[in-house]
């Protein structure tokens, strides 16, 4: 989790005010890269290079341009972006309260978690205890990074989560259907039967980023000098590290937790045992032959 | 538990070496009887090893032995009449002595709970060898209290769901076992393979490597023989997670193990593929499964003992150099490397918290 919070301000709700902190709470793992000169390796950068006059320009000569036809821009500054209505600057201001269902997953976009100031414990919990008993979601407006955008907050796990939402002319769902063919009640009571099989509660750890893991084993094994054929990273080994490990065991853990409690209680005799220790009568001499 | 004082250790050695068959031992406030203390358990054992023999090992290693079975359900090996008789298995004992300390304990495969034997003094572990006892078993749980079991229950023979919730639930060590798969070329069909040098570097190389990996999770690892042809890495935890957690632990460390190491380690359930392999079973990470003792004797022809070592004398060590005849001057030189095992109890909620 982020350690620094992105935004501070106030929840409002009716008559009530709630400070608090907004921190991200989801992250995409997404592997960074540093562009660099292919001869020797060296850090290359940009720079603002004015095409009219052939120089490079500071940060001060560049100001921000629409273009509203081929090679014709709109300029506009500082003081244009400052003199347009952000009116819910540091509020979430609560507009309307919706069951969560209402709003289809395509509108959402990122997730926040919201944490109360210090004196506003209360009234945080009391908006998260308002939502979770009416199981419903505030749906309000935010301004993050100088751009209103609608929002939903809604209770989970103890947290007032906030996602912000798309709106509606952001989104490109099909205009026109993509299929309305009809189909048969055989073709469709298979298609049952496959779903059937595949159905099981969802588990996000159970599904990893293999492409991201591959390309982290190849960084290490470069890193490690091994070489690498350039046919993907099936050859290279990775060393395992004590990290791999903790976050291993703590999977196994969670993974022992989970059956215990789906069972109602430990599972240790339902094991099978390892062949050598095979169940039979001669005890004594499978006791010999097992701490071996 | 109770351990015997050096005064009471030298009284009972005394009286051993005067004693007739049908004599009482007074041990504390306790009478043992011994009978055919001439019978010999170890005939090939050099020198052969008798009944009076064994006793007066138990009572010289009773106490660094009893400090490490305290409070945990045995299961032991019997074989009244030596090596060279029959051997059974046994869990459960009618009506022992009063000395012998018993705890209620819920098994699913009779559906009712039994009375399962804890060595918590001398005198238990002598009548037990009276009757027989060769080899001692203890579970990786046990009933004491110490802080890290603050409210946890008691409560071991009502139901499977209450002994699930209770301390014997909850295992104090996490139990690496390692058992070398290099055959010497000797055995016979499908029989295990035998203690041999090759072999046994081979599983001292891979509890140097368990002992690396503790190392780096901040875990303690102590180390014992197996008294046959492995090892068995003891890392000892604060009891936070149950059976089937650290069982899960256990795998996933053993699997690690053999990513690090894929030419010498093996976690393979089929025995064909363990061949030429250190076989590392997380398995006895179950309750209700035990593990031989520390300083137990093992029913193996020359007399060898499950003996716990310190690090640097596992380098030089080969099983064999510990039986029944050399533990105990070994144990009085070099004192118990096993007795700050309870003390090191490592906390398995911050080594997971490592991660990132």
């Amino acid at each position: 989790m982020a350690a620094r919070a992105i935004w501070s301000g106030a929840v409002s709700f009716g008559l009530v005010t709630i400070p608090v902190k907004l921190y991200t709470a989801t992250r995409a793992k997404d592997i960074r890269f540093h562009l660099l000169h292919a001869k020797d390796a060296s850090r290359i950068s940009q720079k603002r290079f004015c095409q009219a006059e052939e120089v490079e320009i500071p940060w001060n000569e560049v100001v921000k341009g629409y273009e509203v036809a081929p090679g014709e821009h709109v300029v506009l500054t500082d003081e244009d972006f400052e003199s347009l209505p952000l009116p819910s600057l540091h509020t979430v201001a609560i507009e309307q309260f919706i069951e969560a269902g209402e709003i289809d997953p395509v509108y959402f976009e990122t997730t926040y978690r919201l944490a109360p100031e210090a004196r506003a414990e209360k009234s945080y919990a009391l908006l998260y205890a308002a939502l979770e008993r009416r199981q419903l979601v505030a749906v309000a407006r935010i301004a993050l990074r100088k751009r209103e955008q609608l929002c939903v907050v809604r209770a989970k796990d103890g947290v007032l989560l906030l996602e912000t939402l798309y709106y509606q002319d952001e989104v490109d769902v099909a205009k026109e259907p993509a299929t309305d063919r009809p189909v048969a009640t055989k073709e469709l009571e298979l298609a049952d039967t496959l779903i059937d099989l595949l159905r099981k509660p969802f588990d996000p750890t159970e599904h990893t980023d293999t492409y991201r893991e591959a390309l982290e084993s190849l960084i290490e094994a470069k890193q490690a000098g091994v070489s690498v054929s350039g046919k993907g990273t099936a050859g290279v080994k990775k060393a395992p590290t004590v990290l791999d490990l903790t976050a291993k065991l703590r999977e196994s853990v969670a993974a022992a937790r989970g059956r215990s409690t789906r069972d109602g209680e430990s599972r240790a005799r339902s094991r099978a045992k390892p062949p050598r220790s095979t169940q039979t009568k001669t005890a004594a001499r499978r006791r010999d032959r097992k701490a071996g | 538990m109770r351990l015997p004082s050096r005064f009471e250790q030298q009284d009972v050695l005394d009286q051993l070496a005067d004693a007739a068959d049908g004599d009482f031992l007074h041990v504390g406030r306790n009478n043992v009887r011994v009978t055919n203390l001439e019978r010999v358990l170890w005939p090939a054992a050099k020198p052969r090893v008798t009944k009076r023999d064994l006793l007066a090992y138990l009572v010289r290693v009773a106490p660094a032995m009893l400090t490490q079975a305290a409070g945990r359900p045995a299961f032991v090996t019997r074989s009244p009449e030596g090596l060279s008789g029959d051997a059974f298995y046994q869990k459960v004992w009618e009506q022992p002595p009063s000395y012998v300390k018993q705890v209620e304990v819920w098994s699913t495969e009779h559906d009712r709970a039994r009375p399962l034997i804890l060595i918590d003094n001398l005198a238990t572990l002598l009548w037990l060898a009276q009757q027989g006892v060769m080899e001692y078993h203890v579970w990786s749980a046990r009933t004491s209290y110490d802080d890290d079991v603050r409210g946890v229950p008691t409560d071991y023979g009502e139901s499977r769901a209450a002994l699930s919730l209770s301390r014997l639930n909850y295992p104090d060590v996490l139990a690496v076992d390692l058992d070398a798969f290099d055959y010497s070329g000797r055995e016979a069909p499908g029989a295990e393979p035998e203690l041999h040098r090759r072999g046994f570097d081979r599983v001292r190389d891979i509890a140097f490597e368990v002992r690396k990996v503790a190392d780096a999770l901040s875990l303690a690892a102590f180390v014992k023989t197996s008294g046959r042809t492995g090892l068995h890495v003891f890392l000892p935890v604060k009891r936070h997670y149950a059976f089937d957690e650290v069982r899960a632990m256990a795998q996933t460390l053993a699997n690690f193990l053999r990513q690090l190491r894929p030419d010498d380690v093996t976690v393979a359930w089929s025995v064909k593929e363990r061949r030429g392999k250190v076989f590392v079973d997380a398995n006895q990470n179950t309750r209700g499964k035990s593990l031989v003792l520390a300083y137990s004797p093992r029913r193996h022809p020359r007399a060898t003992v499950s003996m716990p070592l310190s690090w640097e004398a596992l380098a030089t060590a080969y099983p064999t150099d510990f039986t029944v005849h050399t533990v105990p001057d070994i144990l009085a030189t070099h004192g118990d490397c096993w007795g700050g095992l309870v003390d090191a109890k490592g906390d398995l909620r911050e080594v997971l918290a490592l991660a990132g």
